[in-house]
């Protein structure tokens, strides 16, 4: 998410859960949405890397978001699903624990990430409040943590794998 | 227009680098000692292409430079220069020079320096007391030299004209019609209309029209009155009246020296003309394509934008016609040949036969190459899902032998010798020579093993620096080498050849070979290794391409730019190959690129390890063993051997190199005795092999990053993944921790 996303009035972004956390991606990252299906598991990869899947035909890595997001690994139940989006041309799938919902914000209304980084690799791009779908009435608003996307690239993660 | 004009161009380039390459494997070839008339007219031909198509573009440091080289060549090919070996190290010179200047022209950059080159040009003409001014008519003394290499049908030589330049014929005209020269002094026109005979005796009409557009001419008018129709066409006569517009500037005897062989029963009129002639300013093809000569042929002047595809088998078909046809071969046979695509061995003989491809955008056949891979996939798919019955009842064996075939095919399109990755190196070596002051001789073997094209365009970085880091580290200087007993020269050897599947591409020196001490030393002082890691020799050697590790005391500008050995291995691991090293001290280092031969198919062994599958390249394969209890022992707590028939064998089980536990006992396994070039045979124990089939490599680095050990993945038919094994790199790295496998992620 460039600054010129960020200036630009409205945008789509999906949201979805990571255990308590909201996040939300960019609409245009996104290339669909499917149910958890075990990957081919690889070898000399980092372990956030569930492993690799078929997507129509070409072989996509599929990313475990929490723990390459630094939290504990998220537990695998009916509504796990991957989202598999485009990065620089390249696609992955990332495993999360929900998809939420399809929100419009506006560019303006979208703080930057605090400079003390809850996570590493500046992968949080900024946060923005947004009107939670629930009918819990106290708890309707939540913070959104928007991600960047070409930050959590995996290409950038090339493992050494010479030495 | 200037789009196509910037397209035109830039096949003009493409040219210019077919042409650049053409002439250098002839000047080696004439560096080498042979000067026969076919090597010399081929250097010639090629530089005389560039040097056509820069005048059309408007290059005039490279049209000049071009000329003046040309002009040598042609003293050369006439004989009247002997090719010594210090004429032909100039003329390498000077195609240096000339692919400076390409470049230049291409990058719209300063051309180089060529005034020192130029000189010695001259000195070297007038050294032989040629005339050094323009080129003396290209008419060849023995008429079947001449067929042979400009043809001699008026539809062979017009497209021939053309065809080095790969460019449309209008092009060409237009561009001389819309830059005519100011015509201060009235102008001259000329007629000039060759005999009858005129093409039989070898009397190339458009040899003299092109030297008289080298004075600045243009071509105002062709008569055709005289052509009969198609069916009486004789294509070995001449029917044709030009009328050229000469600048008033050039004198008439340089006009008339043009002429001096042409027959005298030809028409030539020379004559001062008093107004000057109006110019056509954009002649479309259909109303005048400069020439005439398309008009009688539909086929070809109705598609002018398709002329380069169109015409280019035409020119090589007709200039296959053997030149002492007594018959006159009818133009109708030569037209039914136009879709006929040109025999692939034929395409090496030389320029005119080099032309005979098509361009085709490589992406084109990229897709083409995933529809067949999602073809074959649907195959396995079918396949899977039918009864041996029913995959006969439909004609399943015969739909597969089919996308086979299609398979087949697409991927012979996509192999190019590997001449073209390594015809750069000859001149990097004169360089690096240059340089360095160290002698070196090149050999080159096996530069026509055809490899993929996305292969030849892959290597050409790793192999620039191998071959820089030969003359570089390996090369001794010439007195060290005269102290240690060897030639002066040093030699580096190239050599490609097809092993399998696999494409093995060598450099290798005579030098002093890899200073293991100093290797290793510096490997510390990097911090690389630890101070008492204890290494293999081989270890060592490979030390040299850990990343950050670099010997060269100083930072020379060869070597330079900080890109080193590790970035030649992982861009030969990314493209699922491996690179080894091997050295003698004081005899040489090896560089060993395996790499794959396509990077698309695979026929492959699908086995299983536990509930995941894999895919063992078949090339690999050497046999398969059920083995008998005891067969199989342990020699360490982490190594096993099998005997087999009285030899032990190394077994590593490919479950626990993937970080997989498995207690299966080896006699409820099988083992797949596979060859791996570092290794020999090792038997990789797997729990059941499921069948043997194609599949297509998906690579993982589109999406992720190459993983050592792996080939890449493939799509079952089941829509499942399996990860195709690449054997040489986890049967070589398998027992070194160094490379362990970190094991499985999940």
């Amino acid at each position: 998410m460039s600054t010129e996303d960020t200036e630009l009035d409205e945008r789509k972004i999906v949201t979805f859960t990571l255990g308590s956390r909201l996040f939300g991606i960019d609409m245009r990252s996104l290339i669909e949405i499917r149910e958890w299906e075990e990957p081919t598991p690889l070898p000399s990869v980092p372990p956030y890397v569930k492993g690799v899947t078929n997507l129509r035909g070409s072989v996509v890595p599929v990313v475990g978001l929490s723990e390459r997001l630094g939290w504990a690994p998220s537990e695998l139940h009916a509504r796990s699903c991957i989202l598999v989006v485009t990065i620089n041309g390249r696609h992955a799938g990332f495993l999360v624990d929900e998809v939420q919902d399809i929100v419009v914000i506006q560019g303006s209304e979208i703080q930057p990430a605090p400079d003390v980084e809850i996570n590493e690799q500046g992968a949080i791009a900024g946060l923005v409040k947004i009107e939670r779908r629930t009918h819990d009435a106290a708890n309707a608003e939540a913070m959104c943590l928007l991600l960047d996307l070409d930050a959590l690239s995996l290409t950038r993660q090339i493992p050494d794998f010479v030495a | 227009m200037s789009d196509e004009l910037d397209e035109i161009q830039g096949i003009f380039f493409e040219e210019c680098t077919e042409g650049l390459a053409v002439a250098e494997a002839g000047l080696s070839a004439m560096a080498a000692g042979d000067v026969s008339a076919e090597t010399i007219a081929g250097v010639f031909r090629a530089v005389h292409s560039i040097k056509g198509g820069s005048g059309a573009f408007g290059h005039a440091a490279l049209l000049a430079f071009s000329h003046r080289f040309e002009n040598v060549l042609d003293e050369v090919r006439a004989g009247r220069i002997v090719a010594s070996p210090e004429v032909t190290q100039t003329m390498l010179g000077a195609f240096d020079i000339l692919s400076d200047h390409v470049a230049a022209a291409q990058g719209g950059t300063e051309p180089p320096a060529d005034a020192a080159m130029l000189e010695q040009l001259d000195s070297i003409l007038e050294s032989k007391g040629a005339v050094a001014a323009a080129p003396q008519v290209e008419t060849a003394p023995e008429p079947a030299a001449q067929l042979d290499d400009f043809g001699f049908t008026p539809l062979a030589a017009t497209i021939d004209d053309f065809d080095p330049f790969g460019f449309e014929p209008v092009a060409v005209v237009l561009d001389d019609l819309t830059s005519p020269e100011p015509a201060e002094p009235a102008g001259w026109t000329i007629r000039f209309g060759p005999s009858r005979g005129a093409l039989g005796n070898g009397g190339e009409p458009m040899l003299v029209i092109r030297e008289l557009e080298e004075m600045g001419a243009s071509v105002t008018d062709v008569d055709l009155e005289t052509l009969p129709g198609l069916r009486d066409l004789d294509p070995e006569d001449s029917y044709f009246v030009w009328t050229l517009r000469v600048p008033g500037t050039v004198a008439e005897q340089d006009i008339r020296d043009c002429f001096d062989f042409v027959d005298p029963a030809s028409l030539v009129d020379i004559a001062r003309q008093e107004t000057v002639v109006a110019i056509v300013e954009e002649p479309a093809a259909d109303e005048f394509d400069g020439f005439g000569l398309f008009e009688p042929l539909p086929i070809v002047s109705e598609a002018p934008s398709d002329a380069v595809l169109t015409l280019v088998p035409v020119a090589a078909e007709a200039a296959q016609v053997p030149a002492a046809a007594a018959t006159p071969a009818s133009a109708a046979p030569v037209l039914a040949a136009v879709p006929t695509p040109a025999p692939k061995a034929e395409t090496r003989q030389g320029s005119v036969e080099v032309a005979q491809s098509i361009r085709v955008d490589l992406s084109k056949l990229d897709q083409l190459l995933n529809l067949v891979g999602e073809l074959v996939i649907r195959g396995s798919i079918l396949s899977d899902r039918l009864s041996p019955a029913d995959q006969e009842r439909v004609e399943l064996p015969e739909l597969s032998r089919l996308t086979r075939q299609i398979q087949d095919n697409v991927m012979s399109l996509r192999a190019q010798p590997i001449k073209q990755a390594f015809s750069r190196v000859p001149r990097m070596l004169r360089d690096l020579s240059a340089e360095t002051g160290k002698k070196v001789v090149l050999e080159t073997i096996g530069e026509m093993t055809e490899v993929d094209k996305g292969v030849i365009e892959k290597i050409g970085d790793p192999l620039t620096h191998m071959i820089r880091n030969a003359v570089d580290h390996g090369i001794e200087s010439a007195e060290e080498r005269l102290a240690a007993g060897k030639p002066e020269e040093g030699t580096i050897h190239l050599s490609a050849e097809q092993k399998g599947a696999r494409i093995i591409v060598r450099v290798r020196d005579d030098g002093r070979g890899i200073n293991r001490e100093r290797v290793r030393a510096k490997a510390i002082e990097r911090g690389i290794i630890s101070a008492d890691a204890a290494l293999s020799d081989e270890e060592i050697d490979g030390l040299i391409c850990a990343p950050g590790f670099s010997t060269a005391e100083t930072i020379s500008n060869i070597s330079g730019r900080g890109v080193g050995m590790d970035v030649v291995r992982s861009n030969v691991e990314a493209l699922g190959g491996r690179l080894e090293i091997n050295s003698v001290p004081g005899e040489g280092t090896t560089f060993t690129m395996a790499l794959p031969l396509t990077l698309a198919i695979l026929d492959g062994m699908i086995v299983r390890l536990g509930d995941q599958r894999f895919v063992l390249p078949l090339a690999n394969v050497v046999e398969t063993v059920q083995p008998e209890p005891g067969q199989v022992q342990a020699t360490s707590p982490s190594s096993e051997v099998i005997e087999l028939r009285g030899q032990y064998l190394p077994v590593r089980r490919v479950g626990e190199m993937f970080g997989m536990r498995s207690e299966r006992a080896p006699e409820d396994s099988l083992v797949i005795i596979v060859e791996s070039e570092t290794a020999g045979n090792v038997g990789l124990m797997v729990d059941t092999i499921d069948n043997r089939r194609e599949v297509v490599i998906k690579s993982l680095e589109d999406n992720l990053h190459p993983i050592r050990g792996l080939g890449g993945a493939t799509i079952l038919g089941d829509g499942s993944i399996a990860l195709i094994l690449d054997i040489d790199a986890l049967v070589a790295t398998g027992g070194s921790s160094k490379y362990a496998l970190k094991g499985m992620a999940a």
